[in-house]
């Protein structure tokens, strides 16, 4: 029941902040409406026992890369956006995408979700389901190479962004 | 999820907001008075005893200014900032215990508002969401002081961040655990102090950096940016802001207190006792330095962080990684 309520409660707002991200003209206003979806997002996952990923993305989605999306958006000051497109071609895409989106979504339900009668019963989680010991566990063993793999690729990134901000100024 | 529990939780989030509000004024009167004293002169003494309604005085009167907002102002952001600022301050306190268990109407009941898995995790993301209420104070105010205010100290809080959560990781190294009231726990022989003595030091540096407080109140440097990202706000949206600095020192003060100075735990007074005397000794050291140090400089500051705290504490996390492996 309770859990229902919450459901309810994250999913509205997770929902309205979405919607308020897209159709905002301030980016400023635009970069707090999404830290209003990362929010909600993360009672989700504390619903879904996931309490350490639930702290995780407060504090590095919500807490450290959307403030820095919000300083390059201050310090740009960026007034208005100036469309990539024109309208038309916009609109166009527009339906193309959203076209692609529909056509996905509605081969998941009609190949898994279609079938009559009970929906399978829901697995019981294993002890200490989502504690940061788990994760670590699982981190380190089953997904060990995606995970190095994963860490290579910052430093690229990392070892790149010093690089091109360095050229600027030799 | 029953009613007892609901009610019992009820209790203990008034308790704790009660203890802020309450201690704020406190905290501002001995900082006055600490203060004036250590320059030689004698502080807060006509109203109430002592001077110590003095704070409370002040409350009333922000109450009853008039509260201007600037004319080209974004205002509901300028109406969030000062709110977020407080509320991450006060989220943060729920994690950490402020006392043993006791028993109430035959219910067992741990004295903290919420023992989370993640506490330490939580704490950190709180605070770090604290960011938003002094950038969008800074930026919603539409003027030049209060934006520079508010992007020096969003870079200084993104900089601290990292090496006060690295010097913690040293710690929950050593217990396996992220939750706070089981930090404690582990405390019982000797407190974390003593084997984690460099990780504190850097813990309780990046705090004082975290809390904008002297000697590295940057983005409120008068001298040279007005009063920083309050510059333009007045009336209770400043003294919400003021609120907030307090009950952040709070924060850093009651974590650093669980994480290396065993929390709650004290020879013959009771629990609750000890950790209120531990909180006091510390907010006295943040009173103690604004009295002491002159503000660094901005380019110092930054230095500091990155070149020397940040090495330091990684430094510090591998020789206890090591240690932690050798002796298992």
């Amino acid at each position: 029941m309770g859990e229902a309520i919450l459901f309810t409660l994250f999913s509205l707002s997770a929902v309205a902040f979405a919607l308020g991200m897209v159709f905002r003209r301030n980016a400023v206003h635009c970069a707090l409406h999404l830290v209003g979806v990362l929010l909600s997002l993360s009672g989700m996952f504390v619903l879904l026992h996931a309490q350490f990923i639930a702290a995780i993305q407060i504090l590095v989605y919500a807490g450290a890369i959307m403030v820095l999306f919000l300083f390059v958006v201050m310090l740009l000051n960026v007034k208005g956006e100036t469309p990539l497109l024109t309208p038309g071609s916009a609109k166009g895409f527009g339906f193309f995408f959203a076209f692609i989106a529909f056509v996905e979504l509605l081969w998941i339900v009609v190949s898994q979700g279609g079938t009559e009668g009970e929906p399978a019963p829901v697995p019981a989680l294993p002890p200490n389901f989502g504690s940061p010991a788990e994760i670590g566990k699982i981190l380190y063993t089953t997904w060990l190479f995606p995970f190095e793999v994963t860490s290579i690729l910052l430093m690229i990134a990392v070892v790149g962004a010093v690089v091109l901000a360095k050229r600027k100024f030799a | 999820m029953d009613a007892a529990f609901l009610i019992e939780s009820a209790v203990k989030v008034l308790i704790v907001l009660g203890f802020v509000l309450l201690g704020v004024p406190l905290i501002v009167w001995m900082e006055r008075k600490v203060i004036g004293h250590m320059q030689d002169r004698i502080g807060p003494q006509r109203v109430g005893p002592f001077g110590l309604l003095q704070t409370i005085a002040d409350g009333i009167k922000l109450f009853f200014k008039e509260d201007l907002i600037p004319g080209q102002a974004d205002r509901v952001v300028f109406f969030l900032a000062p709110a977020l600022s407080v509320i991450t301050a006060f989220v943060a306190l729920s994690v950490v215990p402020f006392g043993d268990k006791v028993t109430v109407f035959g219910r067992d009941v741990p004295l903290h508002v919420a023992d989370v898995n993640v506490a330490i995790l939580w704490v950190l993301g709180t605070t770090s969401m604290g960011v938003y209420g002094i950038v969008l104070g800074g930026w919603a105010s539409n003027s030049k002081y209060p934006l520079l205010g508010g992007l020096r100290s969003s870079a200084q809080m993104i900089s601290y961040e990292l090496a006060q959560g690295i010097s913690l990781v040293s710690v929950i190294l050593m217990t396996g655990t992220l939750s706070l009231a089981g930090i404690v726990a582990q405390q019982e022989h000797m407190w974390f102090i003593v084997p984690q003595f460099f990780a504190f030091v850097i813990f309780l540096l990046c705090g004082i950096a975290e809390t904008n407080r002297a000697p590295f109140d940057l983005p409120e440097a008068e001298t040279e940016l007005v009063a920083g990202f309050h510059t333009e706000y007045s009336s209770m949206k400043f003294a919400l802001y003021f609120l907030a600095e307090y009950a952040n020192m709070m924060v850093v003060s009651a974590v650093a207190i669980s994480v290396f100075f065993g929390g709650w735990r004290g020879p013959f007074l009771p629990p609750v006792a000890w950790f209120l005397i531990k909180l006091s000794l510390f907010l006295f050291f943040f009173v103690w330095l604004r009295a002491t140090f002159p503000r660094l400089r901005y380019d110092q500051l930054m230095a500091f962080g990155w070149k020397v705290l940040l090495p330091a504490s990684l430094l510090n996390l591998a020789v206890t990684a090591i240690v932690v492996a050798l002796t298992g």
